[in-house]
């Protein structure tokens, strides 16, 4: 099967469907049949086993909480149903914004961002740090190599063996390589004109076809089905 | 560009803005690491803010001493209160991200951004953000928990949770997480003294 292309519009319409219908939601039942429907989006953006294995993982969670519900009482069930609660909550939103991600360009999202009338001052930050999450936990492994070359060791023990010294030896290399990055990156950016004042062009073309009408469809029929069987009113 | 460095009310430029990006990846996931080990385990769910606050002081002053411009704050708070509410979190922890951003911002900058005190209560301002989501559990939890249970709630729970959510702990949730935050700007600073100012990082 060939991955559907969504538009990235669509893509951040659904996960504010899903913020909504979490919210909003009143059973459990509802929140699996949410994450079912997500897991069907994911399959047709061509993020098969991202699906499949965020579909199972929330049945055996479902499967537990309502078991853990069912059979302990008073305190105890106070504190688990204060927990899953939150889960259930995280869970389908967490997925969506996984499959958006994972299935979508920063280049893309830029462009998206522009066309929904985003401020500059927004759009670039927020792409140069989509983009920057992965390089931290890459740069996290080389300093922590070098660390152990260096005889610190970078573990809970020798936090508390020598706090001052792990603390630095953490933060300085990590926030150097930052601001480094932060100074390369911008004369990079200033050199390929990103100053320049006139609207971005771009050549990913994106359109809202029908496949991106169907999927906001769905979502919202959900959404008022959703706002029906809590009783009609927010 | 470099002209406008340390004046304060001048906009901010590219390098401002991929600065705040870089540094907003950063604290947001400070704010995230730290939270994590306190939030999946059910006894300390409540506790998860003390985490979040603990680890960001350092990366929060030094992008305001980078910057040093009125905005950075603000947008490092709503982005991260944006992605917190992408990834699922409660509405209310990305409010307040976002809300804390832009006082903190604001308070910052009577300092013109160089009074260490007032960074360090910028910075508490946009930890308490993930407080939200408890002010909101307080505020209401019955319906919170009732959500749970599909409406099945019986008299014993309700009695259990009534004696069990405890006045006291909001204002406990809200007092550390202030005083974590203090202590982590505290660290912050002498950071920045001890190291940055002297690798001439700050602007």
């Amino acid at each position: 099967m060939k991955a559907v292309k969504f538009d990235p519009r669509t893509k951040i319409a659904l996960l504010l469907f899903c913020i909504l219908c979490t919210t909003f939601s009143g059973t459990l039942e509802l929140q699996l049949i949410l994450t079912f429907m997500i897991a069907v989006f994911g399959l047709l953006a061509g993020k098969y086993k991202y699906a499949v294995l965020g579909l199972v993982c929330y049945g055996v969670l479902w499967g537990t909480s309502q078991l853990i519900l069912q059979s302990l009482t008073g305190i105890w069930q106070a504190m688990f149903a204060a927990f899953f609660a939150l889960v259930h909550k995280v869970y389908p939103c967490g997925m969506m914004s996984g499959i958006m991600i994972g299935s979508t360009k920063i280049s893309e999202f830029m462009v998206a961002l522009y066309r929904l009338h985003m401020p500059r001052s927004i759009v670039i930050p927020f792409a140069v740090m989509m983009r920057y999450v992965p390089v931290v936990f890459e740069d996290w492994q080389y300093i922590k190599d070098a660390m152990k070359m260096r005889d610190v060791t970078p573990s809970i023990k020798g936090l508390f063996t020598n706090p001052s010294m792990t603390v630095e030896c953490v933060y300085v290399p990590l926030m150097m390589a930052a601001s480094k990055t932060a100074d390369e990156l911008s004369i990079a950016s200033v050199a390929r004109g990103i100053e320049n004042p006139n609207p971005r062009s771009s050549l990913i073309e994106i359109h809202f076809c029908v496949q991106d009408w169907l999927a906001v469809f769905v979502f919202l029929a959900f959404f008022m089905t959703t706002l029906a069987l809590r009783g009609g009113f927010i | 560009m470099s002209k406008q460095a340390g004046n304060a009310t001048a906009k901010l430029n590219v390098k401002d803005l991929i600065t705040t990006g870089i540094f907003s990846a950063l604290l947001f996931l400070a704010l995230l690491i730290g939270g994590i080990p306190f939030g999946i385990n059910p006894v300390t769910t409540f506790y998860m803010p003390f985490g979040s606050a603990l680890l960001g002081g350092p990366i929060l002053l030094l992008l305001i001493a980078k910057v040093r411009k009125r905005g950075a704050v603000m947008i490092a708070g709503i982005l991260s209160g944006i992605i917190f509410i992408a990834i699922g979190m409660h509405w209310a922890i990305g409010l307040g991200c976002a809300l804390g951003g832009i006082i903190g911002d604001f308070i910052a900058g009577i300092g013109k951004f160089k009074n260490m005190k007032l960074n360090t209560l910028a910075y508490v301002l946009v930890s308490l953000g993930s407080t939200g989501t408890f002010i909101c559990y307080f505020a209401d939890p019955q319906s919170w928990n009732t959500y749970m249970l599909n409406g099945k709630t019986s008299e014993g729970y309700i009695q259990t949770m009534s004696a069990n959510a405890q006045g006291w702990m909001l204002p406990v949730i809200l007092i550390g997480t202030v005083l974590i935050a203090c202590f982590s700007g505290f660290v912050g600073t002498k950071l920045l003294k001890k190291q940055f100012e002297k690798a001439g990082i700050t602007a």
